[in-house]
């Protein structure tokens, strides 16, 4: 159950980082007066790049509607110019995989360097404390899953191990009557395995009505934080890995326990 | 069909529980191996169904050295031996049944010939028709009688008793005592160890006598 909850809360962690992180964008502003060459030039060589997503060209005129379009009080500053003063600009977003922001960096670097490139705009800080999040997320969750897998599997070691020796005289009559090792560890090893599976299973039922029943219930109470970050349940993929995870926990946590605990 | 040559144990040192001794047994004998206690009768049973290894000599069974068995194969050897405990080892959440049919369980024997060979061994301890209860329910000689079927019910070549009169009186012990006789008459080569003069007065034609680890005598009436 604690190992769902876990892994649970740092698949949302994580997705909550990354869908914050999406539409990553930095904006390239050109010189001014470029030809149509040098345009597309620039434009091949950022869509060429297999960390963008998307590049869209904004002309000086459009950046100006833009603003115009957001920003109608101002407008008589505009008229008191002689000239446009928007440069043209490429509006690039990255792609929402998992890039890690020293390419991000560089490659904005790489682009900024190029003569025809006057200014670019991003959010640095924004983009390393996403990944940083991100990053944490992901190793709270190994860090805490791999302390849960080891306490599972001293568990049900244990448990196995305190059957082992509950049924001794059953186990040393076996022995003696030639029973071989693995027909007396198989039903231990039957019993680890449906054990996990059962915890398995128990513990994403448990998480489903954490997840999918509470929230209806409190509703409201949550407030903010149901906005800001909405539980998802695990995925079809993780709640399997999660049952097989159990069942395989319980299977080496009973081997374990066996191989220390069965003499021949 | 049981040599043992200079087999010695020692579990701690400076006493030798077993000291050189050399044995052999033939196929069909019924030996009572006696003496007092810590003569090392039950270490001598152990060695035999490789319980225990001696820490010196070598101990053949049928041909084969049984000290050179690996140890996930020693299941071969105990299958074809029948043990008797002095307090029985019975599973007591298992009926008298369940408790006989394990042995043939382990074999993979199908049910139907289980039954048949379950039924014919509680009728040789004459407790057939006590079958479906449990060993709670049964009294001391009974729950002897039960553990001698288990050990009877593969028809193992060789049976091994360890005090298996211990905890009865004179009258279950003799009882007891002719269901061996009856075992052995069929094939199986029989050795109980036990300090219970009497019962050697009465059944015993080769006697093994074992004091402080040593073989004092072997005697052959």
């Amino acid at each position: 159950m604690t190992l769902g909850i876990f892994l649970s809360l740092s698949n949302n962690l994580q997705h909550t980082a990354q869908e914050l992180s999406q539409n990553l964008t930095a904006v390239f502003f050109l010189e001014k007066d470029l030809s149509d060459n040098e345009k597309s030039a620039i434009s091949d060589k950022l869509q060429n790049s297999t960390l963008v997503f998307d590049v869209q060209f904004v002309s000086a005129l459009d950046a100006l509607e833009k603003f115009q379009g957001k920003f109608p009080d101002l407008q008589d500053i505009l008229e008191n110019l002689d000239k446009n003063p928007f440069p043209p600009s490429f509006e690039v977003t990255f792609k929402e995989d998992d890039l890690s922001p020293e390419d991000i960096f560089a490659f904005i670097e790489q682009i900024q360097s190029t003569e025809q490139v006057s200014d670019v705009q991003f959010n640095q800080e924004w983009i390393e404390r996403m990944y940083s999040l991100s990053r944490l997320a992901r190793a709270v969750g190994y860090f805490l899953g791999g302390i849960l897998v080891l306490a599972s599997f001293f568990i049900i070691s244990n448990i196995i191990k305190l059957n082992v020796f509950s049924r001794k005289d059953e186990i040393e009559i076996l022995r003696l009557s030639g029973a071989t090792n693995m027909f007396i560890r198989i039903p231990f090893l039957m019993e680890g395995t449906i054990l996990g599976v059962f915890g398995g299973a128990l513990s994403l039922f448990l998480l489903f009505i954490l997840i999918e029943i509470f929230p209806v219930y409190l509703g409201s109470s949550l407030g903010v934080l149901n906005d800001l970050i909405s539980f998802r349940f695990l995925s079809l993929t993780q709640s399997v890995f999660l049952v097989f995870a159990c069942a395989a926990i319980g299977f080496f946590g009973s081997l374990s326990s066996l191989s220390r605990f069965l003499k021949v | 069909m049981i040599e043992l040559y200079g087999i010695s144990k020692q579990y701690q040192k400076p006493n030798w529980a077993l000291d050189d001794i050399t044995l052999h047994i033939e196929k069909g004998d019924f030996w009572f191996v006696t003496g007092p206690s810590g003569a090392g009768k039950t270490t001598l049973l152990q060695i035999i169904f490789r319980e225990i290894i001696p820490t010196q000599g070598q101990i053949v069974i049928d041909g084969r050295n049984i000290l050179k068995i690996p140890d996930h194969k020693i299941y071969q050897l105990r299958r074809t031996m029948g043990i008797v405990f002095q307090n029985f080892r019975l599973l007591f959440h298992k009926k008298v049944f369940d408790n006989v049919a394990v042995v043939l369980q382990i074999l993979g024997i199908p049910q139907k010939e289980q039954r048949k060979k379950v039924l014919n061994a509680l009728r040789m301890v004459n407790l057939h028709h006590k079958m479906w209860d449990f060993p709670s329910q049964l009294s001391y000689g009974e729950q002897q009688r039960v553990a001698i079927a288990r050990a009877i019910v593969n028809n193992p070549k060789i049976i091994l008793a360890d005090e298996p009169t211990g905890n009865l009186d004179t009258e279950l012990a003799i009882e007891i005592m002719s269901l061996f006789r009856a075992v052995n008459e069929q094939g199986s080569t029989v050795i109980i160890c036990t300090h219970d003069r009497e019962l050697i007065r009465n059944f015993g034609k080769k006697i093994l006598f074992l004091y402080k680890g040593k073989l004092l005598r072997k005697e052959e009436l």
